[in-house]
C-alpha cells in the first residue's frame, strides 16, 4: 500500500515532470491476494501489487495518453512525453471540453483493516471451512477467496487533488455432485461481512437438492430470480446503455423510452460511487465526485451517466462515471430498491414456475430493449403450488431484461451486494417476474 | 539469465521450495482509436515486473512485484514460499510436475515491418481516411476503428535447468460501422468483429487488411440491414457458417472444452468444466469425419504462436480431433501428468503479475477440399451467416447460441435476400456431428481472439483460430424475441 501523502507526492512529483499545456494523472494501485480452490483443497494461491499512473496529457483541444508502471522519474518522464507526443498527434477536437476544473468528492468509510491485513492462512482458514462443509455431503468444492487494497488518487495541472482507499474481500463457491451444483458469493468492502461458513451452507443446500435434475421443456414461465440473477439483469442494462455515448449514438436500450415508464412500478434503480452500502468509489478517474443518478424511478426511464466529455455534448455536468482510463462512462455501483417480501413469499404465491439462483455466460443478442441470451446455472428449480417440485435441467433463455423487469410480480425485502472482480458492485434484491422466455435446454 | 531471476530462484530455493520459476515480462503497447471523425485514443503504455513461482511442500504459491530491485525480488519470492505454505494446510494432492523441464533458447516473433518503426502520423492517417470513408455513407450513426501494437519481451527460468528468452510481436486492427433507424441497431464489422483481427506479425498483417477499400462497403452493408428481411423464426436448416465465425465456434466449443484444467475442474467455479472428460479421450466422437482440428503454437500469424510456454516447453502441435475423433487435450505440466501425459505447452499468463494458466494456441480447424462457391452451389436451401455479433454457451461447453451481424439466404444453390439478426443455436458434439463440408486452404484465415477471459484474478488471453467456411445440417436458427 502506498498510502495518502505518499501517492499524492508521488503525482505531484509526476506532474511536476509534465511539459503539457494540461496534464492529469490517474494513479491505480492494487494490493491482492487471492487463494482459488477446487477439488476440496488449495489449487492457485497467489499475490500480487501494482502500481500504475495513467497520464492525460492536453495540447489545445487534443488529448494524448500514456500508462506505465515504473515510477522512477525517468520512468515517468518517458511516458510524460509519450502522452504529450500522441495528443500532438491528433487533429484538435473541438468538443474536448479540456480538463475539469476540481471539485469536492466526499470521503467515505470503506476501509478495514482486517481485510488489508489477511493473510493467505487466514484465507486458507475461510476455505478450509468452505471445503468441509462441501466434502461432508460429499460435494466437490470449488471457489476462490480474495482480500485487499485499492488505492485511486488523481492530481491535475487544473488543481484537481483527490485520494481514496478502499478495501475488498470476497468469496465465489460452487459446490458440484455427480448431477447438481449450488452457488455462493458473496462481497464487501469489510471482511466481517464475509459469513463464510452461512456462504458455505447456501451452496451446498443447493447442490444437495438439485441433485438429480430433470428435462423441462422450453418456453414462457414466471420465474423467482435470487439476487445473483438480478445481479446480471443490472450488470448488462449498465453495459449496454446506462452510459450517455451509447444513449448519444443510438445505442442504447434508454433511447426512445427516456421519460416513459418502460418498467413496473417497483423498479427503481440508481447508481452511488458515494455509498458505504455498495463499494464505495467516491471519484471517478477524471476526480470528479460520483454523483447519485436516478437511472430508473419507479419504473420511469430516466438519464444515463456521464463523463466529462459525453456531458459537455449535452450540455450538463460530469456525473462522475468516467471508470476506467480509456472507454465510455460506466454505472458500477448500481441499487435496485427492495421491496417486502422474503424469497420464500415469492416462490410461495407462484403458481407455476422455476426458481433460479444465477444466470451464466450472458450476452446482447439485440440492442433495442436489452434482449439478452444466457443460461441458467448452479441451481435451477420447477415450482408448483408454491412450492419447491424438483430440481430441473440448466435452460437458456432469449429475453428483453426491459420487458421482463416490466412484469415484476414481487420484490424481495432484502437488498445484497454482489460485487465483481474489476470494482462492478451491485446491491440488488431477489425479484418474481411474470413471464421470462426459455429457448432451449442443455444435456 | 537475468541478475533478479536467478536471485528470485535462489531465493525461493534457499526458503525451502522444491521447485521455482522466475518471469520478468516488459511490455510495450500503442493504441489507436477514431470515433466518428474524432481521434478517440491514442496512448502508449508500458509494465514491467517479475512473477515468481513455488512449489513447497506439494503445493504452489505466486508472488509478483513491479520494483525491479534485488530487495524486492527477494520478499516476492519469500512471499510465495509463505503463500505455498499456506496452500498446503488445505491438503489436497501434492503437485506433480512430470518430466523436469530444461529448455535453453531465444525466440523472435518473425516480422517484415516492425510495427513500433512505422511512424504514428501514419496510423493516425490510416485511421482518419477510413473514417472519412465510412462517413460518406448516409445513415451510419457511429464509426470506429482501431489499431493496436504490442511488444512483449519475456525472459523465464526455472529451478530444474529452464532459461529462455522471448520476444513476441502482434498486431491488429478493424473497423465499425453502426447504423440506427427502423426500429433497429445493425452494425457491420470488418476484417472480424469484437474491435479488430490481430495476429502474431508485424506492421504488415494490419496494412494487408485494405481497410480504406472495405470502408464503405462496410458502411452500406450496415445501413442495408436496417431495412433487410428478418431471419426466419425457429426453423431447422442448412448453415453455411463463414470462416470468422467458424473460429469462434471453435473457440467456445472446441478450444474451451479442451482445456484440461476445466476438465479437472480448476475452473468449476468461474469459467466451468467440461463436457469432454477424461473417459472420452481417443473415445468419443466429437464431430463427423470431416472435422479435423489441431491445436498448435508455431502456425503464424496466430495469436497462440511464440517459441516456449510460460513453463518453458517448447512450442508444438497437437492433433485434438482427427477425422471427428477427439484425440488430445491442450495440457500444462501438472494436469499432463495426472493423465501419465506431458505437456504440450499451453501455459501462459497475460502479464507478469498473473499465474500462467492453460490457454489456447492456435486452435484451427483444418481445410476441407470444397471451393466456396462449389459449396454454395451445392446447397439447395439454407442460410449464408458470417461475422460474429453475440455469443454463449453453458458452463459444461454443450448448449451453445450464437448470432451474426449477417445472412444471406441460399436457394438452389445461389445466394439470396440479405437477413438481419441471425442467430443459430444446438448442442456441441451434435452440431460438429452434422458438419458435411469444410472449405479449402484458399478460404482458410488464421482468426486472432484478443479477448479470451479465464482465470481469477481475471487474465484476457490471445488465442488465434485457423477456418475457412464449413456447412452443417439441420441446425436451429431464428432464436430471438
Amino acid at each position: 500500500m502506498i498510502g495518502e501523502d505518499s501517492a499524492l507526492a508521488l503525482l505531484e512529483r509526476a506532474l511536476s515532470l509534465s511539459t503539457a499545456e494540461q496534464t492529469d494523472i490517474y494513479l491505480s494501485s492494487q494490493d491482492l491476494g487471492l487463494t482459488r480452490f477446487a477439488g476440496n483443497a488449495i489449487h492457485q494461491n497467489v499475490s500480487h501489487s501494482n502500481v500504475t499512473l495513467n497520464i492525460r496529457a492536453v495540447e489545445g483541444q487534443r488529448l494524448g495518453r500514456a500508462t506505465t508502471n515504473d515510477t522512477s522519474d525517468d520512468g515517468i518522464r518517458r511516458a510524460m512525453e509519450a502522452a504529450r507526443r500522441n495528443a500532438l498527434l491528433m487533429p484538435e477536437d473541438p468538443a474536448f471540453p479540456g480538463l475539469p476544473e476540481p471539485q469536492d468528492a466526499p470521503r467515505v468509510a470503506s476501509w478495514d483493516e482486517s481485510a488489508a491485513a489477511c493473510s493467505p492462512l487466514t484465507r486458507a482458514q475461510m476455505v478450509g471451512e468452505v471445503c468441509r462443509q462441501g466434502a461432508a455431503e460429499g460435494l466437490d468444492t470449488a471457489g476462490a477467496c480474495r482480500t485487499g487494497v485499492q488505492e485511486i488518487a488523481v492530481v491535475s495541472s487544473r488543481g484537481v487533488r483527490a485520494y481514496h482507499a478502499g478495501t475488498f474481500a470476497g468469496l465465489i463457491i460452487t459446490t458440484r455432485s455427480d448431477t447438481s451444483a449450488g452457488w455462493a458469493k458473496g462481497g464487501s468492502w469489510q471482511l466481517d461481512e464475509i459469513d463464510y461458513p452461512a456462504l458455505a451452507s447456501e451452496a451446498v443446500d443447493k447442490a444437495v437438492r438439485g441433485r438429480n435434475p430433470q428435462p423441462i421443456t422450453p418456453g414462457e414461465y414466471t420465474v423467482v430470480l435470487d439476487h445473483y440473477a438480478v445481479d446480471d439483469i443490472l450488470e448488462a442494462l449498465s453495459l449496454y446503455g446506462m452510459g450517455a455515448q451509447a444513449v448519444q449514438e443510438g445505442r442504447s436500450w434508454m433511447c426512445g423510452i427516456q421519460g416513459t415508464r418502460a418498467m413496473s412500478e417497483s423498479v427503481s434503480v440508481w447508481d452511488d460511487g458515494g455509498s458505504p452500502d455498495g463499494w464505495p468509489m467516491p471519484f471517478d478517474v477524471e476526480g470528479m465526485p460520483r454523483r447519485r443518478v436516478e437511472l430508473v424511478e419507479n419504473g420511469v426511464v430516466n438519464t444515463p451517466v456521464h463523463n466529462t466529455y459525453t456531458a459537455a455534448q449535452d450540455g450538463v455536468e460530469s456525473t462522475g462515471h468516467q471508470a476506467y482510463f480509456v472507454g465510455p462512462p460506466i454505472a458500477s455501483n448500481l441499487f435496485m430498491r427492495a421491496g417486502d417480501k422474503t424469497v420464500e413469499q415469492l416462490i410461495g404465491s407462484t403458481e407455476r414456475g422455476l426458481y433460479i439462483t444465477r444466470f451464466f455466460y450472458t450476452r446482447l443478442s439485440h440492442n433495442r430493449g436489452c434482449v439478452m441470451t444466457g443460461m441458467t446455472r448452479d441451481g435451477t428449480f420447477l415450482i408448483e403450488n408454491g412450492e419447491i417440485q424438483h430440481p430441473v435441467k440448466d435452460l437458456r433463455f432469449t429475453q428483453s431484461y426491459v420487458d421482463a423487469l416490466n412484469g415484476v410480480e414481487g420484490v424481495g425485502d432484502e437488498a445484497k451486494l454482489v460485487l465483481n472482480e474489476v470494482g462492478f458492485a451491485t446491491r440488488v434484491p431477489a425479484l418474481k417476474l411474470g413471464s421470462f422466455n426459455f429457448t432451449g435446454v442443455t444435456v | 539469465m537475468d541478475s533478479l531471476i536467478a536471485r528470485a530462484l535462489d531465493t525461493a530455493a534457499a526458503r525451502g521450495a522444491s521447485y521455482a520459476d522466475a518471469r520478468m515480462v516488459e511490455t510495450a503497447q500503442e493504441r489507436y482509436s477514431v470515433r466518428t471523425g474524432v481521434v478517440d485514443v491514442i496512448s502508449s503504455d508500458e509494465s514491467l515486473g517479475i512473477g515468481v513461482r513455488v512449489v513447497v511442500d506439494g503445493a504452489w504459491g505466486f508472488a509478483s512485484t513491479n520494483t525491479m530491485t534485488a530487495e524486492s525480488v527477494d520478499q516476492a519470492a519469500a512471499l510465495a514460499v509463505e503463500i505455498a505454505k499456506a496452500s498446503a494446510t488445505s491438503g489436497g494432492p501434492k503437485v506433480e510436475l512430470g518430466p523436469p523441464v530444461t529448455s535453453r533458447g531465444m525466440y523472435t516473433t518473425p516480422v517484415e515491418i516492425d510495427p513500433f518503426n512505422v511512424s504514428p502520423q501514419e496510423k493516425v492517417a490510416l485511421l482518419l481516411d477510413v473514417d472519412e470513408r465510412m462517413g460518406r455513407v448516409e445513415g451510419i450513426s457511429a464509426r470506429t476503428g482501431n489499431l493496436i501494437f504490442i511488444r512483449e519481451r519475456k525472459a523465464f527460468a526455472n529451478s530444474e535447468g529452464a532459461d529462455v528468452e522471448q520476444t513476441i510481436y502482434e498486431a491488429g486492427g478493424g473497423i465499425q460501422a453502426t447504423a440506427v433507424g427502423n426500429g433497429e441497431v445493425q452494425r457491420r464489422s470488418y476484417p472480424n468483429s469484437m474491435g479488430r483481427q490481430q495476429g502474431c506479425s508485424g506492421w504488415e498483417f494490419v496494412r494487408d487488411f485494405d481497410l480504406a477499400g472495405n470502408a464503405e462497403r462496410v458502411a452500406s452493408e450496415a445501413v442495408a440491414l436496417l431495412t433487410a428481411d428478418r431471419c426466419p423464426s425457429d426453423i431447422t436448416t442448412t448453415l453455411i457458417i463463414g470462416g470468422s465465425q467458424v473460429g469462434l465456434q471453435i473457440h467456445e466449443s472446441c478450444g474451451h472444452a479442451i482445456e484440461l484444467d476445466r476438465v479437472l475442474g480448476s475452473e468449476a467455479a468461474y469459467a466451468g468444466t467440461s463436457f469432454l472428460t477424461t473417459e472420452k479421450l481417443r473415445n468419443f466422437n466429437y464431430g463427423s469425419e470431416q472435422v479435423n482440428i489441431t491445436a498448435d503454437s508455431v502456425r503464424l500469424p496466430g495469436l497462440g504462436s511464440f517459441g516456449f510456454d510460460d513453463e518453458g516447453v517448447p512450442a508444438q502441435s497437437t492433433p485434438i480431433v482427427e477425422g471427428g475423433r477427439f484425440v488430445g487435450y491442450l495440457m500444462s505440466r501438472e494436469t499432463a501428468a495426472t493423465l501419465g501425459l506431458e505437456s504440450n505447452g499451453t501455459m501462459r499468463a497475460s502479464s507478469w503479475n498473473r499465474l500462467p494458466l492453460i490457454r489456447m494456441t492456435n486452435v484451427s480447424l483444418e481445410p476441407g477440399e470444397w471451393a466456396l462457391d462449389d459449396l454454395i452451389a451445392d446447397t439447395d436451401e439454407g442460410i449464408f451467416i458470417d461475422t460474429n455479433r453475440s455469443w454463449s454457451i453453458d458452463d459444461r461447453r454443450y448448449n451453445f447460441q450464437f448470432g451474426t451481424e449477417v445472412g444471406y439466404e441460399i436457394k438452389n444453390g445461389k445466394l439470396g435476400r440479405l437477413l438481419r439478426n441471425c442467430t443459430y443455436t444446438g448442442i456441441t458434439p451434435e452440431f460438429w456431428n452434422s458438419c458435411d463440408a469444410v472449405c479449402n486452404a484458399n478460404h482458410w484465415t488464421m482468426w486472432g481472439t484478443p479477448n479470451c477471459g479465464k482465470g481469477q484474478p481475471g487474465q484476457l488471453g490471445h488465442t488465434g483460430h485457423g477456418a475457412s467456411p464449413a456447412r452443417f445440417r439441420n441446425v436451429r436458427v431464428g432464436v430471438m424475441r
